[in-house]
């Protein structure tokens, strides 16, 4: 089960369109995936439930996925929150 | 993913000070020990010198007896007990219907950083009053991608692939009358002994995501009485792709799912077009309380069968 901490590095955290972009990506992808930070774990693929983390920036996360392409969608996941959702700044 | 559950000294007193009619007597440099147990002790036998048994990680109530019995003994012997007790690193101790304490057992918190709290209410009503709300408070916990809602007053946890439509599901159980929980997002505790208390988190709570329609507030849009604050889990509902495989068509056997090492009773849901999920809902739990009433329909069926064929 592949799985990484990360740091949320852009300013606005894990808001809406993060969220949005986030499950966009990871529905993409067979296997499952869960973002977890303090005693919350939500599904990576429920815009809800990535928002509820309240996930600011600076905070770190772990993610955790599991299924055929689990290391595929965890490395795109990652490459996504270290590009900051491409937002700008 | 579990973290050791615990509370405060402190947190104890400022969310429960008037509710069971709290003050700080002594110790205050004790505040932020841990409780990590929410049953209660009292400490009679360890009083009388038998300390084996004597937990440090629940509160100690010192209720009218213990008291009496401090107060009875020579300042010596007291002062024997008390070193005793300090071997034992206590969370807290808390004496019950606003009774003064020995001076020395006073001295004693003040010196060991044990805070001393004094409550107004009777031992019998406090303890009732202060497990309700420790066991709540350290119950295990975990959360769980599904959709909690109260259909004909059970709690009923639809759980399912993301993509499956449960949220549709819940939005089409909303308009026939019932309630939601909550939706992507199910926080369940488990409240001992065997209860299973679902709820949602405050950020996101009563909202649920449609697709082709965005996120929604069911509360704003169906008002108050459409949503409830958490419920007990009572059944689950298994949502699925319909396949090839065998679907419970007889409903002669039951199944369950574990949550915290509690079963409930779990349904599997195979999903196609053109079936109306949310009648089949609750017609599952209407089934569901006949068959906790008794009544069980297959079975019954199944009863008539075979005294016909002579069994």
């Amino acid at each position: 089960m592949p799985n990484k901490v990360v740091t949320i590095k852009n300013t606005l955290g894990l808001h809406l369109r993060a969220a949005l972009k986030l499950v966009n990506l990871a529905h993409q992808y067979k296997s499952d995936i869960y973002l977890q930070k303090d005693d919350i774990r939500a599904n990576g693929k429920s815009m809800l439930g990535i928002i509820t983390l309240g996930a600011s920036c600076g905070s770190s996360v772990e993610i955790m996925t599991n299924g055929s392409d689990a290391q595929e969608l965890l490395d795109s996941v990652i490459q996504l929150i270290e590009r900051k959702f491409d937002e700008e700044e | 993913m579990k973290k050791p559950k615990f509370l405060t000294v402190e947190e104890l007193l400022r969310e429960k000070k008037d509710y069971l009619e709290l003050e700080l007597l002594s110790g205050r440099s004790g505040l932020k020990n841990r409780i990590l147990k929410a049953g209660v002790q009292l400490p009679g036998l360890a009083l009388a010198g038998y300390m084996k048994k004597l937990d440090p990680e629940r509160i100690q109530i010192i209720g009218g007896t213990e008291v009496e019995y401090l107060s009875s003994l020579k300042k010596e012997d007291r002062a024997k007990i008390l070193t005793g007790l300090s071997k034992v690193s206590l969370c807290c101790l808390l004496i019950t219907k606003g009774l003064d304490p020995p001076i020395d057992l006073k001295k004693h918190s003040e010196d060991k950083g044990i805070p001393l709290l004094r409550s107004g209410l009777q031992t019998s009503i406090l303890i009732r009053r202060l497990i309700n709300y420790m066991e709540e408070k350290l119950a295990e916990e975990m959360c769980l991608h599904g959709a909690l809602l109260d259909i004909f007053g059970v709690g009923v946890l639809v759980l399912g692939r993301s993509g499956i439509g449960k949220s549709e599901c819940a939005l089409d159980l909303v308009t026939r009358g019932h309630q939601l929980v909550t939706d992507d997002i199910v926080r369940v505790s488990l409240l001992p002994p065997d209860v299973l208390m679902g709820t949602g988190f405050d950020l996101t709570r009563y909202h649920i995501e449609i697709r082709g329609i965005g996120i929604i507030d069911i509360k704003e849009i169906f008002g108050v009485a459409s949503v409830q604050g958490k419920k007990r889990i009572e059944l689950a509902i298994l949502m699925e792709e319909w396949n090839e495989e065998e679907y419970d068509r007889a409903g002669l056997d039951s199944h369950t799912m574990e949550f915290l090492g509690i079963n409930i009773p779990m349904i599997r849901m195979p999903v196609a077009p053109g079936r109306n999920l949310a009648v089949i809902f609750e017609v599952a739990v209407r089934n569901f309380l006949l068959k906790k009433e008794g009544v069980h329909s297959a079975m019954d069926l199944d009863r008539k069968i075979k005294s016909q064929l002579g069994n």
